[in-house]
């Protein structure tokens, strides 16, 4: 049991990582691959925060205030990573973000303070299914209402693109950078969260190919779908768990089956699970009742 | 050369562009009163989306300035400079293809709106007074255009001539003072372009602005435009009326190659 609810908060975690990296990456169409460096500095700070600090006060006050401080140290480095690649298009500005998370992940790597290679233990386990799923709540909520509104349209417009937007009187840089800030910002959250869920962090951790995961789950759910992003981190994170249960072959074999899984899907719908729509469940009740009648 | 109207709203002033070593555009200049309608013609090549780009700001000029209303706007950049009053479309049309015909309108208003980004995501009372307003405005616009039944359509599923349409009310929604109009009749049938004529000439009359526009289509420009700058290889080389262009030497030169005569001569 405590297995499930370990996977379900697990999953919760890669839900805030994937939807903040669809903000950048489906609802602004900019290509970052850098998410995992924004991840591994919220988790430091977070970690930092507690560790270090120490500060008198409840458990979770402590995990809300190390939270708010990776919000606040991840946007620094998104806006510090941000300002000089958002000036790079598509697979240049890949790479270079790229670099960066790696950039990030090799700092870490020599900082004595907190554990360098070793890793960072100590870190007091806060974190529990309700204060993860809380804070999906705020980041699906945040960037479902940004959408609704006039700035969030702006970040969209330049998706569609960039030249009529800047047309149009919207700075797009302007509004690159905000996408790019905000959605390193609510990986640093998730970053703390899964601090103090596992204890320990350990800057191999946060490698490349986390970015890439986290990429994977965007574009399986479908590129610009916040429901999409969602499905899609709870497949890819539940999906090689699952496969663990078919016995002793299946398991030995699940990685490729993954991978097999994962190929079929993306030939069956390119776009991804949803596409650039959300799920409505409203929606998806009163079809079923018409096609009944 | 014929006179402006009125007082000039967009001036350039001898602008140049240079791509390494070819010209572009050499020591364009130009004048346009507040409610002229005006074209820049030439064969392809000339230099006019050149020209385009400098005025809204895709480009810089490497020499020369730009004036709106005495103001100088060399340099800013395209979203200031549309904020500043000049509004465009583009030859291959470039709506937001997958967004509905409303919020094509409603982001071209986007720099009017008065609220910040946390007033967007909590959805504030200002929030929703000033979503109401774009969303008000939008939706006369699109009324004006005979879109209104269609607001909720993506852009890429209306007919051409209604993506122009939309087009130009989507570059009018940020409220202009000079419209350039990229070849709006390119790939329009007689019946759409003549259409369009009555469109330009309505909107320029309706919304009291100036219109700037290059256009391929000579019927479209000998009817509708009052003064006519012809533009080949970068150089301006006639300016004048739709008459007096028709008729000039020059003119008919860049169009269809010299006369045994006049070579000789």
């Amino acid at each position: 049991m405590d297995y499930f609810i370990f996977l379900a908060q697990l999953s919760g975690i890669f839900i805030i990582l994937a939807v903040s990296l669809n903000l950048i990456n489906g609802i602004c169409g900019q290509f970052s691959l850098g998410h995992a460096g924004f991840w591994a500095v919220g988790a430091y700070t977070g970690a930092a925060f507690t560790v270090f600090l120490n500060l008198p006060v409840p458990g979770f006050v402590n995990l809300l205030l190390s939270c708010g401080a990776s919000f606040i140290a991840a946007s620094i480095a998104g806006l510090i990573i941000g300002v000089p690649c958002l000036r790079l298009r598509g697979d240049y500005l890949a790479i270079a973000t790229l670099g960066f998370g790696e950039i990030i992940r090799i700092i870490i790597m020599n900082m004595e303070s907190v554990g360098g290679p070793r890793g960072f233990t100590g870190i007091p386990k806060l974190a529990n299914i309700g204060w993860v799923y809380l804070w999906v709540a705020i980041t699906v909520i945040f960037v479902a209402n940004l959408l609704r509104g006039s700035h969030g349209r702006a970040i969209i417009s330049i998706r569609e693109d960039e030249i009529a937007a800047e047309s149009m009187g919207i700075y797009t840089f302007k509004y690159k950078t905000l996408a790019f800030v905000i959605g390193a910002g609510f990986a640093g959250v998730a970053g703390t969260l899964y601090a103090h869920t596992q204890e320990f962090l350990a800057p191999t951790g946060f490698t490349f190919m986390w970015s890439v995961i986290i990429l994977l789950m965007v574009i399986l759910g479908g590129l610009g779908s916040i429901t999409g992003s969602i499905v899609g981190a709870i497949i890819l994170t539940v999906l090689p768990e699952l496969l663990r249960f078919f016995g002793q072959t299946v398991s030995e074999w699940r990685m490729v089956i993954y991978s097999l899984l994962l190929i079929c899907l993306m030939l069956a719908r390119p776009g991804g699970i949803f596409g650039k729509h959300e799920f409505n469940i409203l929606k998806f009740l009163r079809l079923d009742k018409k096609e009944n009648a | 050369m014929s006179e402006t109207t009125n007082s000039p709203i967009l001036k350039t002033d001898a602008i140049t562009m240079r791509f390494g070593g070819l010209v572009a555009v050499n020591r364009f200049s130009m004048e346009l009163g507040s409610n002229d309608l005006v074209g820049v013609i030439g064969p392809n090549g000339a230099g006019k989306t050149t020209i385009f780009n400098m005025i809204t700001g895709h480009y810089e000029p490497t020499e020369g300035n730009i004036f709106l209303a005495d103001n100088n706007i060399n340099g800013l950049r395209p979203a200031f400079i549309t904020q500043n009053g000049i509004a465009r479309t583009f030859q291959n049309i470039r709506l937001f293809k997958d967004l509905s015909v409303l919020d094509n309108i409603r982001l071209a208003a986007h720099y009017t709106v008065d609220y910040g980004l946390l007033a967007n995501v909590f959805r504030t009372k200002k929030y929703h007074q000033e979503e109401e307003r774009v969303k008000n405005e939008a939706i006369e616009l699109l009324k004006i255009f005979g879109l209104e039944n269609k607001q909720q359509h993506l852009a890429k599923n209306l007919p051409y001539g209604e993506q122009r349409r939309l087009e130009i009310a989507r570059a009018l929604a940020t409220k202009p003072k000079v419209l350039l109009l990229d070849e709006p009749a390119a790939g329009m049938n007689p019946k759409e372009t003549k259409d369009l004529t009555e469109l330009i000439r309505w909107v320029r009359d309706k919304f009291q602005i100036a219109v700037l526009l290059i256009e391929h289509d000579m019927k479209l420009v000998m009817e509708v435009c009052e003064r006519i700058y012809v533009v080949d290889h970068g150089e301006l080389i006639a300016h004048g009326g739709p008459k007096d262009i028709q008729n000039n030497p020059k003119v008919i030169e860049a169009y269809l190659g010299t006369s045994d005569t006049e070579a000789e001569a």
